[in-house]
């Protein structure tokens, strides 16, 4: 792909954005000039800031990142837009943002590359540690935690009347995606070698698991004590499948596994929470006014869907409950079918080959380790929030990459497609 | 590390594939299952052809029909507070919660896309059966007209609704042409038997007969004879309907006391229960929780558990279905199906199938169980004692030829009261169908709800005739 073609597929995705939230203003509200006109000149402000500072600093990155991206994220704010016009109109500044810092992270990593961050992973780990300890600050201090939807995974920033909410689980995920990056392609021989077993189980020796295991219980902790069940499952998953991919063992996969399913057991029993989610995944109509009604209003959603939707602005998305953030997937499928849903999960498909095509190119463990890493990150939260609302898991609430409502996710996720990008520069030409 | 990196890189793909597949078949199958839900919103909302599928009774008369985009009701008030209206701007009743399933979409779903891939015929829009049969609805409809109350009858093992009066009416008709102007008549609108509550008086008895013998009383346990009963702390006593003792002026036995329809007893009955118990039987009996109905129905109440607890005077006067106590005719009809069920009241429904305009079937409501209300033991003891309510109490005026006739009767007071009332089981004779009937004002339910229900039973014994 040429650079002009680059260029001209995020524009074109500016385009979308902005003929997109024209059409929905007619019926969501809003300014049929003013807001198609401030969708297109954020977008274009935000990946033509990147798309520049790729040229300068990375030139060699992939050229098929960007193009991706900028359509998921156009298609997402249309819809949140069209949900919610206030929400939209803050989402293009979080997105601003994002792109801001995305761009300020490929400036930083321009003179000494990726390998300059395995210096600081210990720094990274315990930056991680903070973010997820922070919403168990007491919810009087400025910046202190909040408790949203029985859980306690916000942290609000007060300044004199304002406040400002941030999930901080959504950029631990990339910091430990670093660290583990880090450790495991130091480590991932000693962590091959199973010298023990138990029956046809070989075990890896105890000494080389235990350190990173520990961090890892640690920070699970955090998160169940917090009940974000969504962001638990994120990090352990990937943890779990960066162990497997540095180390080319099944045992860890299986381990996760059955881990998986322990631990669900157990917090179906002991969080009723979390059993009203699993009866409410299981048996919608059985709540109806109670437990089952947001899965019930998303399966109305979805029967509305047909072959090309309801038509965008046509639908009632707003019938269910968190349709900007958790359930944005179903509120596109309503609006667009079968056709738009299966054009955004090919979107994230192709992100997700190019990114694994940016691991397996990579010269080193390292990167090859980090750009998997964060790959599995997008993919598996991709997976959890899709299945989720679709009904083939249970659902775990977590955001849609670039496509949720959410600050924190959007700014996340462009340092992570930054740091993608980085790496893909840095394949041998 | 390639080879485990590129296992998960295709797992992972494929897993976001399989999305995909799942996303299709689901859009197909919530498309087919739930587009027509009556609780979808969405059914209300959306693109229609012109043109609708008529309301059927379960034995074939058209309530409503469709004459050039116009909706006509040819049974006029008979079938108002039921079927509703659907003008182009305001819609009710049934006319509104199966709206689009009576009507063609113009944006189709994805199964119907593929369904019609094969033959190209043009659609035709769906017929709506009822479950109400239709010279049972005119039997009640003619036996409460002229008055203010309800009607509604219920198949006692499916929960399907036979007939369902609400009085005064409206000709819908009427409000299709532009004529009458619904909010200029909120009297006549009032759904009365699912959306007006009123005390229940002593039908109530039975829930609290329910609860005593729930905790090892019989119908022949003995209470002592009085002619008022004073709770502990009480302002004032509570005093029999007939002032005076209800048996011999010493004891009475429990169906003794519901035969009679004795004040003093239950007052007393329900205060030496406790407000847990009896506030836990009406709970299972659906007090204070909201039931499922096609158009939708209004919640029974009962005081809080704190005031049963705390208050004998207010406890002794829930034993006899006053202070707080409220309750729709719905309710009280599917209390007195559960007794004759085994205990097990049904999910109440009015629609039987939705249909193509040929007669086949699309869609076939099954029955569901709504809850248990009694154990089986205590509702086999209800059935004997109301029984002889009818027999030889209170209930003489719902005796019908034929029938095995277990009711209980109710005289409510209340703003504009006192108001009657009469629930039963009938059978022949095990019971088949339950019914209640509500008079606002009509004070006696002895002497006015009980005909009313007699009649209605006659009605429903001549069906098959």
């Amino acid at each position: 792909m040429t650079r002009r073609t680059e260029a001209l597929l995020v524009a074109l995705s500016a385009a979308i954005a902005a003929a997109g939230t024209a059409l929905v203003t007619a019926t969501a509200g809003g300014d049929v000039v003013l807001d198609p006109l401030a969708a297109a000149g954020a977008h274009l402000a935000a990946f033509g800031g990147m798309l520049v500072a790729l040229r300068r600093w990375s030139p060699d990155a992939s050229r098929l990142l960007l193009p991706l991206v900028s359509l998921i994220t156009a298609i997402g704010a249309i819809e949140v837009f069209r949900i919610d016009p206030d929400l939209g109109r803050l989402q293009r500044w979080w997105l601003l943002l994002g792109a801001g810092i995305g761009i300020i992270t490929l400036r930083v990593l321009h003179n000494r590359g990726v390998t300059v961050l395995r210096r600081y992973r210990y720094l990274f780990l315990l930056g991680a540690f903070g973010l997820l300890l922070l919403p168990l600050l007491p919810s009087s201090l400025p910046l202190g935690g909040a408790t949203v939807n029985g859980s306690r995974l916000w942290v609000r920033l007060t300044m004199g009347d304002r406040t400002l909410s941030f999930q901080p689980g959504e950029g631990a995920k990339v910091l430990i995606v670093v660290f583990l990056a880090s450790y495991l392609a130091d480590r991932r021989r000693a962590l091959a070698v199973m010298p023990r077993s138990i029956g046809p189980v070989h075990l890896p020796e105890p000494r080389q698991v235990l350190p990173v295991l520990l961090a890892f219980t640690a920070a699970f902790l955090v998160l169940i004590y917090q009940r974000d069940l969504g962001a638990s499952m994120l990090l352990f998953m990937v943890f779990v499948v960066m162990l497997f991919v540095a180390t080319e063992r099944p045992t860890y996969l299986i381990a996760g596994a059955a881990l998986i399913a322990g631990g669900g057991l157990a917090a179906v029993n002991s969080f009723s929470h979390v059993a009203v989610r699993v009866e409410a995944w299981l048996h919608p109509f059985a709540d109806y006014a109670g437990g089952g009604y947001q899965v019930a209003q998303s399966v109305f959603a979805l029967s509305e869907a047909g072959l090309v939707g309801a038509g965008l602005g046509s639908g009632s998305p707003w019938l269910i409950p968190a349709a900007a953030t958790d359930y944005i997937f179903v509120a596109i499928v309503e609006e667009t079918g079968l056709a738009g849903g299966l054009a955004l999960l090919a979107a994230f498909g192709l992100l997700i080959t190019v990114g694994f095509g940016i691991a397996l190119r990579a010269t080193d463990a390292f990167r090859s380790l980090l750009a998997a890493g964060l790959t599995i990150v997008l993919a598996v939260q991709t997976l959890l929030i899709v299945g989720g609302v679709l009904r083939m898991l249970p659902l775990t609430g977590i955001t849609l990459p670039f496509v949720s409502y959410g600050g924190s996710s959007l700014l996340s996720n462009m340092i992570l497609i930054a740091l993608l990008a980085r790496v893909s520069h840095e394949e041998p030409a | 590390m390639k080879q485990s990196l590129h296992r998960v890189a295709v797992v992972l793909t494929l897993l976001v594939a399989l999305s995909g597949v799942w996303l299709t078949w689901l859009a197909g199958d919530t498309a087919s299952r739930y587009r027509d839900d009556p609780r979808n919103l969405r059914t209300q909302t959306g693109d229609f052809a012109p043109g609708a599928g008529r309301v059927l009774t379960a034995d074939g008369v058209v309530v409503a029909d469709d004459a050039d985009g116009d909706r006509t009701y040819p049974e006029g008030v008979a079938y108002a507070h039921l079927v509703g209206y659907a003008t182009p701007d305001e819609r009710s009743g049934l006319e509104a919660s199966r709206y689009g399933a009576m009507r063609i979409r113009t944006t189709e779903s994805i199964t119907e896309w593929l369904l019609r891939l094969g033959s190209d015929q043009g659609r035709q829009p769906r017929d709506v059966v009822l479950t109400v049969v239709d010279p049972l609805q005119q039997a009640a409809r003619d036996a409460i007209a002229g008055q203010t109350g309800a009607v509604v009858v219920i198949e006692v093992a499916t929960g399907a609704v036979l007939a369902y009066a609400s009085s005064p009416s409206y000709d819908p008709n009427r409000v299709v042409a532009g004529t009458l102007d619904p909010e200029d008549i909120p009297d006549a609108m009032l759904d009365r038997v699912a959306r007006r509550v009123l005390p229940p008086g002593s039908t109530f008895k039975v829930i609290v007969s329910a609860a005593a013998l729930g905790v090892g009383a019989t119908q022949d346990s003995s209470f002592p004879d009085a002619e008022e009963y004073l709770a502990p702390g009480a302002g004032s006593a509570i005093r029999n309907a007939a002032d005076g003792f209800c048996g011999d002026g010493e004891t009475v036995t429990l169906i003794e006391a519901l035969q009679v329809s004795c004040n003093t007893v239950f007052a007393r009955l329900a205060v030496e229960l406790g407000g847990g118990v009896v506030g836990d039987a009406a709970h299972r009996a659906w007090f204070g929780r909201s039931l499922p109905w096609e158009t939708g129905a209004v919640p029974s109440t009962i005081s809080d558990p704190a005031l049963l607890r705390d208050d004998p005077g207010a406890l002794a006067q829930t034993g006899i279905g006053e202070r707080d106590v409220r309750a729709t005719p719905l309710l009280m009809a599917l209390i007195a199906s559960a007794v004759g069920n085994q205990g097990v009241a049904m999910q109440p429904f009015v629609v039987a199938a939705i249909a193509e305009q040929s007669g086949d079937v699309v869609e076939r409501t099954s029955p569901k169980v709504l809850g248990r209300m009694f154990d089986g033991a205590v509702a086999a003891e209800l059935l004997t004692m109301m029984e002889a309510v009818v027999s030889d109490g209170t209930g003489t005026a719902a005796r019908v030829e034929g029938l095995t006739v277990a009711g209980k009767t109710g005289t409510a007071e209340g703003s504009g009261g006192p108001h009657a009332w009469f629930i039963a089981v009938a059978g022949r004779p095990e019971p088949e169908i339950a019914i209640a009937v509500v008079v606002e004002g009509g004070s006696s339910g002895g002497r006015v709800a009980a005909p009313i229900a007699a009649r209605v039973l006659e009605a429903w014994r001549d069906l098959d005739e």
